[in-house]
């Protein structure tokens, strides 16, 4: 997956940046790294240093999206605009934004794309975090990351069809054969 | 450097602020380009808020424009009780994680 400044920031507020960077390949093009992760935020806020530091380990990868350019139908900004070219280049990989004209950028080359909120509830529903952590952090991608009370209710409602499948599946396997 | 402009206001909105500068103490020019600075400031933030709003700009676009930062940015957001740009229907079309 190929990500642009504003997912990385959310994901790292919602202390989750770590399990998808070890259950994914996340790749930034070099200009999303100087955006949130310069010499100058990396002393300021923790986020750009928890970046800073999975960038050095590694398990965010660094990529050039080559000399292409996109002929967009509309105009973003150097990172975004790198991030889905790369996506693009590396086959159509999933684009990881949380920018409404990015996403409409996205839809226009039909590149897949997803959103932080989309990521939690997936994370769950793979069993990959608890119910309490997904909650708690579709909760704080509404007060810290800006996220719009309609869809955190939905993305919350969308969490709780997952817990009951995943009850209901539970108590079919307890059920004795007759 | 200072450059001279003209611009035609409101007899009562010049009475007003000719009555608060001099109550203030205030020298009228150093104060008249100081609010134009203010609002011009503010204003251009609202602006350019709107147009993310609007999907006519991105998040970077806004930070590069105002010399924001993206955390800047989401502060600035949480200050205005404004939200991120994505729509539900973004949230509905979103992919999967893959397996």
């Amino acid at each position: 997956m190929v990500a642009d400044s504003s997912s990385l920031i959310l994901l790292a507020k919602c202390s989750l940046l770590e399990i998808v960077c070890d259950l994914f390949d996340v790749i930034v093009p070099k200009s999303v790294n100087i955006e949130v992760a310069s010499e100058d935020l990396v002393k300021n806020y923790p986020d750009a240093a928890l970046i800073s530091d999975l960038t050095s380990k590694g398990a965010i990868n660094v990529q050039s999206p080559g000399s292409n350019k996109l002929t967009l139908p509309i105009s973003l900004h150097k990172g975004e605009e790198d991030a889905l070219l790369l996506a693009i280049k590396l086959g159509r990989s999933l684009f990881v934004t949380d920018d409404g004209k990015a996403i409409k950028a996205a839809r226009f080359f039909k590149v897949p794309f997803i959103i932080t909120p989309k990521i939690i509830v997936e994370l769950f529903r793979t069993q990959k975090i608890s119910f309490k952590k997904t909650r708690e952090s579709l909760e704080k991608l509404g007060k810290i990351g800006r996220y719009s009370s309609e869809i955190i209710a939905d993305a919350l409602v969308s969490l709780m069809e997952e817990k009951n499948d995943k009850t209901n599946n539970n108590k079919d396997t307890r059920r004795p054969f007759k | 450097m200072t450059k001279p402009t003209t611009i035609r206001i409101p007899e009562d909105l010049l009475n007003e602020i000719e009555r608060f500068v001099q109550e203030s103490n205030l020298d009228r020019s150093t104060y008249l380009r100081e609010v134009l600075r203010k609002g011009f400031s503010l204003d251009k933030q609202d602006r350019l808020l709107l147009k993310y709003v609007r999907k006519e700009l991105s998040q970077m676009e806004v930070c590069k424009e105002l010399k924001w930062n993206p955390w800047e940015f989401l502060s600035q957001l949480k200050t205005r009780n404004m939200f991120l740009n994505v729509e539900l229907e973004d949230w509905l079309d979103a992919s999967e994680l893959p397996s």
